[in-house]
């Protein structure tokens, strides 16, 4: 029986034989970071002929040919749309708002995600040429978008160079006709894939923003004074005495390691039932 | 194809699933996410049979066993309070034509004739742009009645639309539909400039319009619309010139007024049956329906004729009809109406669409107050596809979505076997396009 999606919300829902239904857009538990399914980010790789980019940053990981100058350098300006955001909040709890730099972030900027900053550009500028700006020197810190005295930002102490913006649809070699497939130039089998989460595995113990993989607990065994203190443990903690909150610095010996996790996680964990342990 | 086999093909058998034989195959519709699959002998044989016989449920397994199964795309939900993105100013609620069957009653809407005031249209103006934000689009229209009887309003508004749009990079784009009597060559110049899409309300060539849309003394209008639409047909670049024809018992001749219109510039020209008449008059019966239909499925083959020649015929029903259905566009309204579009009396009431000026049925606030979200809320759950019958059963309800509202509260639904007929025929033009012209649809072809 041969049945072929013909108009575009067909070739849309559409699940080539053998995929299993998650590999549906519509069904995907994926966001800005790596999803369950695929990672969405690597469609932004390779945006630009050329060069190919860190799929979490503005950071050119490798350039082929005359672009082979931009390597370690940072795109900063698409058409004059900024990859960076500046930081700013408090340094310390209740403390006075202001830049959010650090010794391993000194300008304070945060790259942004690029299905949402690049959107504008990939829709008018696709098939076209647009200048990007590249920090001048290889950086492998972030950095920020340099202003002069007005806060615009100052190209002049910038790298301009010319960039050819590849499609996010491919087009049949037949007909030159748009499908709804991603382009090939842009994502090359096996990379929308190849860099999913692993929940249950690293990632379990790896997100600390209590949201991914967000069903599991952080502080339990929780006694809260009459004056609004509490004492608790944190989930790893391999002793429950004394009840403290350990915080986990990836090598205090006082919590579950990753290795421990790996090898022995069921009987490593303890079941934890309205907030406490449970056996 | 004949009109009343193209009846009793495309009569509703399931919700879930709808077959046509294209001549280079057959298509499966799947109604939800209008969904369009080209399938072999051997599983159209398949769906045949089950949508013949089987109920809807075991449609849905059927289609579930083929790989067709997808999450709803159409729900109950209306929209909560969608924001404003299309107004349509009845700047002047008077017409010159005496239009027997006209919605408006002659363009006062059963009321006394009335312009609507400049202050009125702003502030109609700063509505549409309230909540407007960067690079959205918007849509400024101008009815009546015959709204060129009331220019200067028009260049009013027009002029605060573009300061806004400027103001607020935001794209609008105008409209006017006009009766063509009063068009001069200053007009020409403004709609050119502007980019409107004008309008130009046709019902056939020479005597046939002319006995449906005489002047108020009787005499015939279509020599005076000729003369005075043509600076503009020569002029259009930015500006769209298009007819629209209404279809009443008395002018069935369709091919023969596409042909004219096509063959005198107009960019497109689309036909719309006469459902509903304030009194009844030149109202369209199944019979005539059928007829409409046959003269509809008559312009669609020559133009796949002159597509597939490479020649340009500008037949914006059946145009539309395969851009929407290469689209998969499925929607549980026929239109924005009560939505994102709203009409605005001369008076700043607020109303469903132009068609409801002045009607309490379709009443939605006004522009002291805005948009009375309270009724619109009302409106949109009414009017939902969902909530019609027979819609609910029917394969074609998310294309036609329900018929339009105005038509449908005042007469019923009396053209369903027509809408179902044409949309049948416009999925095997689709079928049969998409084999022959598959470049007519790289890239979705604009309106």
């Amino acid at each position: 029986m041969r049945i072929d999606p013909a108009n575009r919300t067909a070739q849309l829902q559409y699940r080539a034989a053998g995929n299993p239904p998650s590999t549906q857009p519509d069904s995907a538990i994926s966001n800005c970071y790596p999803g369950l399914e695929f990672d969405f980010r690597n469609i932004w790789r390779r945006m630009f002929e050329g060069i190919e980019m860190h799929e979490a940053d503005n950071y050119v990981l490798k350039g082929i040919g005359e672009y082979q100058r931009l390597e370690r350098h940072r795109l900063l300006l698409v058409a004059d749309a900024p990859t960076v955001v500046a930081l700013s909040g408090p340094q310390t709890p209740g403390g006075p708002s202001g830049p959010l730099t650090s010794q391993g972030n000194p300008d304070g900027v945060w790259t942004m995600e690029w299905s949402n900053a690049m959107a504008a550009v990939l829709r008018d500028k696709a098939g076209k040429t647009v200048t990007g700006h590249f920090t001048k020197d290889p950086s492998q810190k972030p950095a920020g978008i340099p202003t002069d005295s007005s806060g615009k930002p100052d190209l002049s102490k910038l790298l301009a160079v010319e960039l050819n913006v590849r499609p996010l649809f491919g087009s049949s070699a037949e007909t030159g006709e748009p499908l709804a497939v991603i382009d090939q130039e842009r994502v090359q089998p096996g990379e929308l894939t190849q860099s999913l989460c692993s929940p249950w595995q690293n990632d379990y113990r790896e997100c600390a923003c209590y949201y991914w993989a967000a069903s599991r607990p952080d502080y339990v065994n929780v006694e809260v004074a009459a004056t609004g203190t509490s004492a608790g443990n944190s989930w790893l903690a391999i002793h429950r005495e004394p009840k403290q909150y350990v915080l986990d610095d990836r090598n205090d010996t006082r919590l579950v390691s990753y290795e421990d996790l790996f090898q022995d996680w069921q009987g490593r964990l303890k079941f934890i039932v309205g907030g406490d342990d449970h056996d | 194809m004949r009109a009343a086999e193209l009846f009793d093909l495309s009569a509703p058998r399931s919700a879930e699933g709808h077959l046509v034989e294209t001549g280079e195959g057959s298509l499966l519709l799947v109604p939800d996410g209008s969904r369009v699959y080209d399938v072999d002998a051997e599983t159209a044989a398949v769906l045949d049979r089950a949508l013949r016989g089987a109920g809807d449920g075991e449609i849905t397994e059927l289609l579930r066993s083929l790989g067709l199964e997808a999450p709803r795309y159409v729900d109950d939900a209306p929209p909560m309070a969608p924001p404003v993105r299309a107004l349509s100013l009845a700047v002047a609620q008077k017409c010159n034509l005496g239009c027997t069957y006209c919605y408006a009653q002659q363009g006062s809407f059963g009321g006394p004739a009335m312009q609507m005031p400049d202050e009125t249209a702003l502030a109609a103006v700063d509505l549409l742009f309230g909540d407007v934000a960067g690079g959205e689009r918007v849509n400024l229209a101008f009815l009546g009645g015959e709204p060129l009887l009331n220019r200067a309003t028009i260049h009013a508004a027009t002029e605060r639309a573009l300061a806004l749009a400027a103001e607020r990079d935001v794209t609008v784009g105008f409209s006017i539909t006009t009766n063509g009597t009063q068009l001069t060559t200053d007009d020409a110049d403004f709609f050119e400039a502007h980019g409107f899409a004008v309008t130009v309300s046709l019902d056939g060539v020479g005597a046939a319009n002319d006995a449906l849309r005489p002047f108020r003394s009787g005499r015939g209008s279509f020599e005076t619309v000729l003369a005075r639409v043509s600076p503009l047909l020569e002029r259009q670049r930015r500006m769209q010139v298009s007819a629209r024809v209404t279809v009443t018992p008395r002018n069935l001749e369709l091919r023969t007024t596409l042909d004219e219109f096509v063959a005198l510039g107009f960019h497109s020209v689309g036909f719309s049956p006469l459902l509903r008449s304030p009194t009844g008059s030149d109202e369209m019966e199944h019979p005539e329906l059928e007829v409409m239909l046959g003269g509809m499925i008559d312009c669609g083959e020559e133009f796949e004729r002159r597509l597939v020649a490479g020649e340009r015929y500008p037949f914006a029903n059946v145009v539309n009809a395969l851009r929407e259905i290469h689209r998969g566009t499925h929607r549980p309204y026929p239109c924005g109406a009560g939505a994102g579009y709203l009409g605005v009396s001369a008076e700043g009431e607020l109303a469903a669409c132009h068609r409801f000026v002045g009607d309490e049925e379709g009443a939605l606030g006004d522009l002291a107050g805005g948009v009375d979200r309270a009724r619109q809320a009302r409106w949109l759950e009414d009017r939902h596809v969902h909530r019609q019958e027979p819609c609910r059963g029917c394969w074609a309800r998310y294309m036609c979505g329900g018929g339009c509202h105005h038509e449908v509260i005042r007469r019923g639904r009396p053209a369903c076997d027509y809408i179902r007929g044409w949309l049948h025929y416009c999925l095997g033009a689709y079928g049969r396009l998409l084999a022959r012209r598959p470049d007519y649809f790289t890239g979705v072809p604009s309106a």
